[in-house]
């Protein structure tokens, strides 16, 4: 890929007015989720729809055929890759990993300047958790380089951050209100203000490990130049709050834990998580740092990465965040991420000769899979789990005829063996992570999959109306976090 | 590489040549291959033989089925002994591998492994569901033994996961499968830490077992309306269900004292797990299991399987002395000596039997049904019944898995039916028809008139009351 040097290359800018923070979308459109979907991409969707609609009238049943048997070889492929990205994660190139031994014996060392950015948005209580927190790392203060990115507007958290007391290297960077007013346009001003040498992002309510600035910086040294991002893991430091909570963490484990360190394992392209993603900063300001129009930035960061020949690694180190606890805060931020994943694809669908080449064969597949095969699971789950449960409860002859011999081989196969392996795969998380008695409550997952069923639509009903809205995850409603 | 693909491809390529130069009647998919086209073809029959039986076990079907979709016969089968035997040597890879071993060593266990079954010439173990049981037996068994060894998360996974699909392989690994499972739990209660997330080794070791036995129970009930259909056979086979069920369960215990070892050195030893030898322990109390698994069966008269669970048997103990630290040549020699030995516990192989082929009496009886009626329908019964229907491309004759004379009079009205039997003899006794009527094969039954014998097999006419379209076209007949 082209990476299109930025124009901010290489160096920080000291006037907030100089920078664009939307220069992504500005000067590479094409790689901007501001136009969600191409012209030529609307034809195609209106076309694939229209010849749906034609068969569906003139050859019912054999159409409807084929798009059960599409779905069900889809559920089978995705079976048999989560098998091979678990086995993977048992590579010992799956995460890597220091000791505190190590980290001690390169001591006495001279440490890079370390750039942190913390955007933040109606966040007040959990500024002072956070200054704690990054007090507390354990990295030479005079190397840390901390940027609190907070709204012009936002009175609250401005007020918040007036009252504490903040250590030299840390400060208050005020992002003037412009849209789109999303997560990674703060972050793109923050990154032209950094002074370090590599970067991270932390949301508010993070508690990183006090060591993993340290271990990014190793992990860094001890990897080929090609690697420029190290994500850390995440979890939960609320997981027992409720049943959300438990199930919530218990994906994130599942994910975090096993299913990242196997994608790092294979090579793959990694959708970055939210948090806690260590760069090479220059390389970052290369690609324009992040889309600020998509909303998972994240995500659509990681496949830029990948696409312009960079790599990605997975840290042995967690970041502990807050489980969204609430259910209609779960099903908003569930819905940004399963849009910002549509988003997402299409974004580099825009021309799939071109990502195949920049991504080699393998790694378009795992694209596929990953970014496009979420959003699609979620939404096609519903479907299969509607029939399923028709044909057990009232044996309609209809249903048997859509699955002929061999898709309804393969289709009962993913139905009883699929959904069993994504269970355990979430026990397997809960059982690394010793959450023991999370297990069980791991075993009701499929009513967490309905949960993310419902956003899954709503998120696809977003992505043709609200494109760009960001449906703000509420954090801070998990008591004594603070402390 | 090596280990991996090269030699498992090259051995592989070698049992699949051996097979088909000295063997011209092997047919690899033999068992499965008549169920596969059932289901591929989405009749009820397909469904009900998938689950009905525990003798013959869904697992191979599911396995195969792919095949017999995408190729013709024989070539689907072919395929399928090929991709079996690789897995199988994937499985010995997997298994010595765990103890840190090095390539070679993988190698020649594998190269012994090939040899023992050219050597010991068994049909039985040339069909692709024994290279499919066996690699499933020993990544349980060596997972087991790893698990206790070292108190690694992923050996947990394996055992459990290995072991509930080997339930689906059929009776005769259940109770191995269900012990091996059970012991999860019980082999980490010898170290503090482990003792305490015995819940989490619960859920992961014993749960795909009782996951995957539930699924089976369920869809017995869904699909031939008892849960517990697929083992009924077994009130017919033995006397005594319970003193039988017992039985089954004695061998188990030779696993006790490789678990009290285990507990015993890992409460000595300072490093978390009990250590390789313990994990050779309970490799030996494994292999001793399956043996003393077939010598139950065999006393019972169920011992169809026994050259599988020899094949499990003797490849585990070849694991076993693959995974001991000693120089290359020394495992060699043994390995070969092993092989050697191997053929005087298996035995020559037997005789082949004459048999008529399925072709001839497929023609004979649908020559026989039409020479009395336009309007004939046989019913090939049970397992047996799809195997000899593989390659039959007619309509006279149809596979029935589950007989009902009154439903399939009622469902064919106005037609002259019929039903061919296969002879109770083998596996074939434990076919649902004959835990039904059990005398259906000398005596016919209620409705059933003896009409002819083809090959082993018995054909029966269902007699019943000729219907009003029958009688006016019998007159019109008469007319003209």
């Amino acid at each position: 890929m082209d990476t299109g040097v930025g124009r901010q290359k290489g160096e920080a800018v000291k006037n907030i007015a100089d920078i664009d923070p939307l220069e992504l979308a500005r000067r590479r459109p094409e790689w901007s989720a501001a136009q969600p979907m191409t012209r030529q991409q609307k034809r195609a969707i209106v076309a694939i729809v229209l010849v749906i609609v034609v068969a569906l009238i003139f050859a019912p049943l054999r159409t409807a055929q084929i798009l059960i048997g599409f779905c069900t070889l889809f559920y089978v492929i995705s079976t048999l890759y989560k098998f091979a990205v678990i086995r993977a994660s048992l590579s010992p190139s799956a995460i890597m990993r220091f000791s505190p031994e190590e980290i001690a014996s390169v001591e006495p060392r001279e440490w890079p300047i370390y750039s942190i950015l913390v955007p933040m948005y109606k966040e007040p209580e959990t500024l002072k958790q956070m200054l704690n927190a990054l007090i507390a790392m354990d990295y030479p203060a005079d190397k840390k380089d901390v940027q609190f990115l907070l709204e012009e507007d936002d009175d609250l958290t401005l007020d918040a951050a007036r009252t504490l007391t903040m250590p030299p290297g840390f400060r208050v960077t005020k992002i003037p209100p412009s849209f789109p007013r999303t997560k990674p346009k703060a972050c793109n001003i923050g990154l032209y203000l950094a002074k370090g040498e590599y970067l991270v992002i932390y949301d508010a309510e993070d508690m990183p490990e006090t060591d993993q600035l340290k271990k990014a910086v190793l992990a860094f040294e001890a990897s080929p130049e090609n690697v420029v991002c190290v994500q850390s893991r995440l979890n939960y430091y609320n997981p027992r709050q409720n049943v959300l909570t438990r199930w919530f963490t218990a994906e994130y484990s599942a994910w975090f834990d096993l299913q990242l360190p196997g994608l790092s394992a294979m090579r793959a392209v990694i959708p970055l998580g939210g948090t806690s993603n260590h760069f090479k900063i220059d390389v970052l300001r290369d690609l324009m740092g992040w889309d600020a129009y998509n909303v998972t930035e994240d995500c659509d960061l990681g496949v830029r990465l990948a696409r312009a020949g960079y790599a990605t690694r997975m840290l042995e180190t967690t970041t502990w965040e807050e489980a969204c606890s609430v259910l209609p805060f779960w099903i908003k931020q569930r819905t940004r991420w399963q849009k910002g994943y549509i988003q997402t694809w299409f974004v580099h669908m825009r021309r799939p000769w071109k990502l195949a080449r920049e991504l080699g064969f393998v790694n378009f597949l795992h694209y596929q899979l990953l970014i496009g095969g979420g959003p699609f699971s979620v939404l096609i789950n519903p479907i299969f789990w509607a029939m399923a449960l028709v044909w057990f409860l009232f044996r309609p002859e209809g249903v048997s005829h859509l699955f002929p011999g061999p898709i309804f081989a393969a289709g009962a196969g993913c139905l009883f063996l699929g959904n069993f392996v994504f269970i355990y795969i979430n026990l397997l998380g809960c059982c690394k992570r010793k959450n023991d008695d999370l297990m069980w409550w791991a075993l009701l997952t499929p009513i967490y999959w309905l949960m993310m069923s419902y956003s899954g639509w709503r998120a696809l009903f977003q992505f043709f109306h609200d494109p760009f809205v960001w449906e703000k995850t509420q954090h801070g409603l998990v008591k004594g976090a603070s402390e | 590489m090596l280990t991996g693909f090269v030699t498992p491809v090259v051995l592989a390529g070698v049992l699949l040549a051996f097979a088909r130069l000295n063997d011209g009647a092997w047919e690899p998919g033999a068992q499965v291959a008549g169920i596969c086209r059932e289901l591929l073809a989405g009749t009820t029959q397909g469904r009900q033989a998938l689950f009905g039986s525990c003798w013959t076990a869904p697992l191979p079907v599911l396995v195969y089925l792919p095949f017999a979709w995408l190729l013709s016969e024989p070539l689907a089968g072919w395929v399928a002994f090929f991709v079996a035997w690789l897995f199988a040597f994937w499985a010995v890879r997997e298994a010595v591998k765990a103890t840190g071993q090095s390539g070679w060593r993988i190698v020649l266990a594998q190269a012994a492994i090939a040899a023992m079954m050219i050597v010991a010439r068994q049909p039985q173990a040339l069909q692709f569901t024994t290279p499919l049981t066996m690699g499933l037996v020993l990544l349980t068994a060596a997972s087991l033994a790893d698990w206790a060894a070292f108190r690694r998360l992923r050996d947990v996974v394996a055992a459990g996961t290995a072991g509930a699909f080997l339930v689906l392989c059929g009776f005769p690994f259940f109770a191995p499968a269900c012990v091996a499972v059970a012991l999860i739990p019980l082999a980490a209660c010898g170290d503090d830490e482990s003792r305490r997330r015995v819940q989490a080794w619960f859920l992961l070791g014993c749960l795909p077992l009782l996951y995957m036995s539930g699924v089976w129970l369920l869809l017995n009930r869904l699909i031939l309306g008892d849960a517990l259909f697929f083992l009924r056979s077994l009130h017919v086979l033995v006397p005594n269900p319970a003193r039988f069920s017992l039985a089954m369960l004695l061998p188990g215990a030779m696993m006790l004292p490789a678990l009290f070892l285990t507990w015993l050195c890992d409460a000595q030893r300072a490093e978390t797990g009990a250590g390789p030898h313990a994990a050779s322990v309970i490799l030996i109390s494994f292999a001793l299991m399956l043996v003393c698994t077939t010598e139950v069966l065999g006393r019972f008269g169920l011992g169809w399987d026994a050259p599988t669970l020899h094949v499990c048997f003797l490849s585990i103990l070849m694991i076993v002395l693959a995974r001991l630290r000693q120089p290359v040549y020394r495992l060699a020699v043994a390995l070969a000596l092993f092989v050697w030995l191997t053929t005087l516990w298996l035995g020559s192989a037997p005789a082949p039997v004459a048999v008529v082929p399925r072709e001839q009496i497929c023609r004979e009886v649908e020559e026989y049904v039409n020479a009395r009626t336009k309007y004939g329908r046989v019913f090939v019964l049970g397992y047996a019944g799809l195997d000899l229907l593989r390659n039959y491309t007619g309509e006279r004759l149809v596979a029935n898995m589950d007989l009902h004379v009154g439903s399939v009079r009622r469902a064919y009205k106005g037609q002259n039916l019929y039903v061919l039997v296969p002879c109770p003899e083998g596996p074939v006794r434990a076919e649902s028809v004959f835990w039904k009527h059990p005398d259906i094969y000398r005596h016919g039954g209620d409705r059933l008139l003896f009409a002819g014998a083809f090959g082993t097999w018995h054909l029966f006419e269902i007699i019943s009351a000729p219907t009003q379209e029958q009688l006016d076209e019998w007159k019109k007949a008469g007319e003209q």
